[in-house]
């Protein structure tokens, strides 16, 4: 177990050691960790290259929005396709496997052209769209296989005692998918933190983009400068790894309950 | 890179070539699209500002990575949200102009009292592309050699000379070559091989303008890129494990590698490299001189609302104060004569001391076909290259394997 984490950790290390490291000096011939001194100032000095507070709090407003959202959408779709019946359950699972095999490339034109269709290009929140299509099927699969576990008879004994599909959703399944819900909650934040590919497409003033995508510019810096493009992957690792740390005690205490 | 370039030939199919009535509103804001990283975007602020203290409306820069350039533009097109004005290369620019994405720029300019005959002929041939002037060059770049003065010192060796050979070239090298330094690097790209190939009296592709088919076989070619190999044989250059491990621009950086050869775009980075005492030299010979063209272009997007707005943004950004303020920024050689030949560009206050050597470059500079399938056959070729250079695959099955897989690509514009 200390041997995994040392391998999962060992990237984030080098990371954090190589954003003290001094600036425009020559790249290195192997892995140069010790910096000596530490340059704290790269820290300072990333929001010269790219407007950080701005594109953080887009960041933190997309996660914001669309986490509960796609939680939300992809639960209620996940327990339409545990309640459907027959051939139509077998469908909505083949539907919801052939979109997990359709290319991400695929879709950004189709998905610039709608958007702009509607006129919704273009705001912080463009991306936070795509949660209403529940980000991704898989999410929508995750719910499917966690309410299949509910008995049938419960969700029908619901039904028989007049509560409505909503009522059904809110009061039985919710609650019982509750590890389902804190995974998707966690994947998609991870997912909606890191994307750059959609907002590169989707949103075209540079003033509306997260924080991800200002790193991934960083990250074309030349070699000289990487120090300071590490310091700015340290600035927006961390509040995925905050957020981790805060919420690890719910994830694990809901996956054990189940 | 690849899949890139795929997708921006998928998205361009989705284009509607309706260029719409200019609204004549020269303050009107306009959007600028750029390939740069952090610190060239910082060069284009600068112009901005510049051309607002002039006068000039809002500009909204929009910079992106280098691998992200093309895939925005195709998305941002494909959608109708295209910025009104976008830099791109000549080899990346004609899939544009074939679904109707760019209004040529020539009128536009011409209103804007823009001389074309200030400006150096070979990228403006570059970006003629249906017989109208498409897009204004901002650039005149070409393949140089850049090297580094100590490790030449070191060796005992003298700089290169104006019109050196081939053959002195690869003496230089192997002289270079001393127990962890490798006497040059070349990246295994046609934009790299092709001056070697015309010098020496091949061709590319069988007609320049309509290119159907690619000649790497024939033997003006054949000998040229043989000559490459045999230099490779001798091991001065970096190994694949080395070229692995290290870009060669960094393995120059770091003293591992004596020469390379590169386009003006590197200046910037060597510079920040204390210590790092590089100059630029000629490419050798190995019949005529010759190099080869690398320019990007200021487009108009066909879509833009502001055409009036947009021309006057760029007539001022390739203009003479436009030029001095990216010539400052060192990534570029000026396609304006006037300042080309200013000490914004030439000053040996600032590496590289020879900047002259872009300059006389210009007469021998030829440019590879500007066909809307150019950038595929390029990936062919740089990975068909890379097998022969790197892996040691006989260097006639490589080039029927171009043969088979890019004349198609030609054949299908």
């Amino acid at each position: 177990m200390i041997a995994l984490s040392v391998v999962f950790l060992a990237p984030l290390i080098v990371m954090v050691l190589g954003s003290v490291q001094r600036p425009l000096q020559p790249p290195p011939d192997g892995l140069d960790l010790w910096p000596d001194p530490a340059q704290w100032s790269n820290y300072l000095a990333v929001s010269r290259f790219i407007p950080l507070a701005r594109l953080l709090l887009n960041s933190l407003l997309l996660v914001v929005v669309a986490v509960p959202v796609t939680v939300v959408v992809t639960s209620m779709a996940g327990l339409a396709i545990v309640t459907a019946r027959g051939g139509l359950r077998r469908g909505l699972i083949g539907v919801s496997v052939f979109m997990l095999l359709v290319p991400a490339a695929a879709l950004w034109v189709p998905r610039v052209v709608l958007l702009r269709g509607v006129g919704l290009a273009d705001t912080p929140l463009t991306v936070a769209l795509l949660a209403l299509a529940g980000t991704t099927p898989f999410y929508v699969l995750l719910f499917a296989l966690a309410y299949s576990r509910i008995p049938v008879s419960l969700l029908e004994a619901a039904t028989l005692e007049g509560l409505s599909p909503y009522a059904v959703w809110r009061r039985i399944a919710l609650p019982l998918g509750r590890p389902a819900a804190v995974a998707v909650a966690a994947l998609s934040t991870l997912y909606y933190w890191s994307t750059f590919m959609d907002p590169l497409t989707l949103v075209s003033s540079p003033g509306n983009w997260p924080v991800a995508l200002g790193l991934r510019s960083l990250s074309e810096m030349e070699a000289a400068l990487y120090p300071i493009y590490l310091a700015g992957a340290v600035i927006v690792t961390a509040p995925a790894l905050l957020a981790f740390a805060i919420g690890q005690r719910s994830f694990f205490s809901a996956v054990e309950r189940s | 890179m690849k899949a890139r370039r795929l997708l921006a030939a998928v998205a361009l199919f989705g284009l509607v070539g309706c260029a719409t009535q200019p609204a004549e509103s020269a303050g009107a804001p306009i959007r600028l699209q750029v390939r740069a990283d952090p610190e060239e975007a910082a060069v284009y602020r600068s112009l901005i500002s510049a051309y607002k203290d002039a006068g000039g409306g809002d500009v909204e820069l929009v910079t992106v990575g280098r691998e992200d350039h093309l895939t925005r533009l195709s998305t941002a097109f494909a959608s109708g949200d295209a910025p009104d004005v976008f830099l791109i290369n000549y080899r990346d620019y004609p899939p544009f102009v074939q679904r109707g994405a760019v209004r040529p720029i020539g009128p536009l300019l011409e209103q804007e009292g823009i001389s074309t005959s200030d400006y150096y002929e070979q990228p403006l041939r570059a970006f003629t592309y249906q017989d109208a002037l498409q897009c204004m060059p901002q650039n005149i770049s070409s393949l140089v050699v850049y090297w580094n003065r100590a490790l030449f010192k070191q060796a005992g060796v003298a700089p290169p000379a104006a019109g050196w050979t081939w053959d002195e070239f690869v003496r230089t090298a192997q002289a270079l070559t001393t127990g962890s330094v490798k006497g040059v690097g070349i990246d295994p790209s046609i934009t790299r091989m092709a001056p070697f190939i015309w010098s020496r009296g091949g061709a590319i592709v069988d007609d320049e303008n309509a290119p159907t088919r690619t000649t790497l076989h024939e033997p003006g070619a054949r000998a040229a890129l043989r000559a490459v190999v045999d230099l490779i044989a001798t091991g001065a250059t970096p190994t694949k494990d080395q070229l692995a491990a290290q870009r060669l621009d960094e393995q120059f950086m770091t003293g591992k590698v004596a020469m390379f050869l590169s386009s003006r775009v590197e200046v910037p980075a060597l510079r920040e490299q204390r210590g790092l005492d590089f100059d630029v030299a000629a490419l050798p010979v190995m019949g005529a001189p010759a190099s080869v063209l690398h320019t990007d272009a200021y487009c108009v997007a066909s879509t833009s609302k502001n055409p009036k707005a947009a021309a006057m943004f760029i007539a001022y950004a390739v203009g003479r104060q436009g030029q001095t303020v990216t010539a400052l920024g060192g990534r570029t050689v000026p396609s304006l004569r006037s300042v080309a030949t200013s000490p914004a560009f030439l000053s040996p206050a600032r590496p590289p001391a020879s900047s002259r050597v872009f300059l006389d470059a210009i007469p021998h500079l030829r440019h590879t076909p500007v066909t809307p399938s150019w950038p595929e056959v390029e990936d062919v070729i740089g990975t068909q290259l890379q097998r022969a250079f790197e892996d040691g695959v006989p260097l006639d099955e490589v080039l029927a394997e171009i043969q088979k897989q890019a004349d198609p690509l030609l054949r299908r514009r």
